[in-house]
């Protein structure tokens, strides 16, 4: 495909020597080892290569070498800031296809820690975006609320970052009341702090200039690459699968949805992604608060035989990430392993734009635009 | 929904042959001839259904054959189809959906670097998680992990869990009995304390 610029006939006399660099793959900016080849014209982007695979383990042939129970673990370490949506989404597909009955407590567990993992995956966007952009308060600010979050998940798992907490069936482990109070707590003071470090960084001067109107991508072009989860509500699309199709539990819950409206800037810039990702703090505590005080006593796991072998089958179950749609195709021969299982990553299509954002940008405007989309390497490559 | 798709296919795009697998348990699929793929998902893209999205290109290898499942849905109208498509296992050849989705861009070049499937037309088609030297195709039931790359050999017999291996002897060493690891989280915030052997 052709990324060049279009340089019109005046700029064709001035037009100087491209120059090739490599952004990454050990660089601050790339969240991880991402490698983006760009082509430089003088100090804008012409063309933008990713380059993908350094953190490729080849997740889902490993999994057809494992049972079904086996494969929790290895969804843990494809997204590992967000372990609990993905193990949540996997035990959904291969629940739907065993027809496992979830037990109540458990639903509501599952959607606890799910949502508190929402909010830890956005805190540490907020902190390493705001790091992006230069202002490094935020990161600290952000790593002290995700602490907590981190603190009552180690409690729960015994793991601080890869839990293995949601099984086929249920939960691992029963929370206590002792915990759900400290929650409950936790999410006023959240609540305030929250309002606190968006004032901050949301509307502090430098940073609108530097996200307003930066990196746009509007609603077509969001459709056209399959874009999910944030990226797309800050595009203006009111689409979240929690409302559109819901899974688990929350039909019950009272929650909006938020939409980037283009306050600051147009409608899909880096500004508007930023603030759908803040907003949906917001939203998630809401939702938390629904949970502790409908939460009941009872059983956290449901009966699941031992030996797990579900039918021959296939199956194709999304469910809503903090990054964005996370579907795991799954196909089942009758036998005790997956035949065969791929994940849709939302951030591996997300990487695909960067050829189209990347031409005409500033570098530095290139670094926020990469940011702003918040992928996770271990999800792309998988 | 899966016999209205497959009737439309094929009062519209002559030679698809479509049909639809109902499925009891999971989801049902629509199956499409190879040769009529890009036909197919145009038709689609652009008609009453609006499959705005293309979720997901990927692959599952059978012994006599491959299948490349394209996942597509719409976001206006709020449903998602899984099409499927069978080729041989030698060469198997299909024509690339990029001018249709630029989704499929990297999701074509997933497939082919996991299978070993060839798109037609592709404007970039190279291996993308794999390096471009890498041999064979790694999701394919057959595959057998390569010997030596680049002068490396891969997998050492001495490399393989030497770490854990190592991390054991250690932790028994010191601690007499592994299954004893520390409580610190069980505590009120105090880190230092470690449960003795």
């Amino acid at each position: 495909m052709e990324y060049f610029l279009d340089i019109n006939k005046e700029q064709e006399q001035l037009k100087t020597n491209l120059m090739t660099m490599n952004m990454g793959p050990q660089h601050p900016a790339t969240h991880g080892v991402l490698r983006v080849e760009i082509k430089t014209d003088s100090e804008v982007v012409a063309q933008a290569i990713p380059h993908l695979g350094y953190l490729h383990r080849c997740m889902e042939k490993h999994c057809e070498h494992l049972d079904f129970r086996g494969v929790i673990p290895f969804c843990d370490r494809m997204d590992y800031l967000a372990a609990m949506n993905m193990e949540w989404g996997y035990c959904l597909t291969v629940e739907k296809l065993l027809g496992t009955e979830v037990p109540v407590r458990a639903q509501y567990i599952r959607t606890i820690v799910a949502e508190m993992q929402r909010i830890a995956s956005h805190l540490m966007f907020f902190g390493t975006y705001a790091i992006d952009l230069g202002a490094f308060t935020p990161f600290l600010y952000a790593f002290q609320d995700r602490e907590f979050i981190l603190r009552i998940f180690e409690e729960l798992s015994g793991a601080r970052l890869l839990y293995n907490y949601i099984w086929l069936g249920g939960v691992w482990n029963d929370i206590n009341d002792d915990q759900l109070q400290r929650i409950s707590n936790w999410i006023e003071e959240m609540e305030e702090s929250m309002k606190k470090y968006h004032a901050l960084v949301g509307e502090n001067k430098i940073f609108i200039e530097r996200t307003a109107n930066v990196g746009v991508i509007d609603k077509e072009m969001a459709f056209d690459y399959g874009a999910t989860g944030p990226v797309l509500r800050g595009s203006g699309v009111d689409w979240d699968l929690r409302k559109t199709r819901p899974y688990g539990m929350y039909e019950k819950f009272d929650f909006n949805t938020v939409v980037g409206k283009g306050e600051k800037g147009r409608v899909g810039d880096c500004w508007d992604r930023y603030y759908v990702r803040v907003f949906e703090i917001f939203e998630s505590l809401k939702i938390l608060r629904q949970c502790l005080e409908g939460i009941e006593a009872g059983p956290v796991i449901g009966k699941v035989s031992k030996i797990v072998k579900p039918a021959p089958a296939e199956i194709f179950l999304r469910t809503e990430c903090p990054r964005g749609e996370l579907g795991y195709h799954l196909i089942t021969d009758g036998s005790k392993k997956p035949y065969r299982l791929k994940v849709k990553s939302s951030c591996f299509t997300h990487v695909s734009m960067l050829p189209d954002i990347g031409p005409g940008q500033l570098i530095a405007d290139f670094v926020a635009s990469i940011g702003s989309i918040d992928i996770v390497l271990g999800e792309v490559d998988r | 929904m899966h016999n209205e798709v497959a009737s439309f296919l094929n009062s519209s795009v002559s030679g698809s042959q479509a049909t639809a697998v109902i499925a009891e348990l999971g989801d049902s699929t629509v199956f499409v001839d190879s040769s009529k793929i890009l036909e197919v998902c145009k038709a689609l893209r652009h008609s009453q259904w609006d499959f705005n999205v293309l979720q997901v290109i990927t692959g599952c290898d059978y012994p006599d054959r491959i299948e490349v499942s394209y996942i597509l849905a719409s976001f206006t109208q709020n449903h998602e189809l899984i099409l499927k498509t069978k080729l041989p296992r030698t060469n198997p050849e299909l024509e690339s959906v990029v001018s249709i989705w630029k989704a499929a861009n990297f999701q074509e070049r997933e497939c082919y670097d996991m299978f070993g499937v060839v798109f037609k037309n592709h404007p970039d088609l190279r291996r993308i998680l794999c390096p471009d030297d890498w041999q064979g195709f790694p999701l394919r039931k057959d595959y057998v992990v390569q010997e030596k790359y680049l002068d490396m050999t891969v997998n050492p017999a001495h490399k393989i869990n030497s770490g854990d291996f190592f991390f054991y002897k250690e932790i028994q060493q010191k601690m007499g009995d592994p299954k004893k690891v520390t409580f610190s989280w069980k505590g009120s915030g105090d880190d230092t304390e470690t449960a003795e052997a």
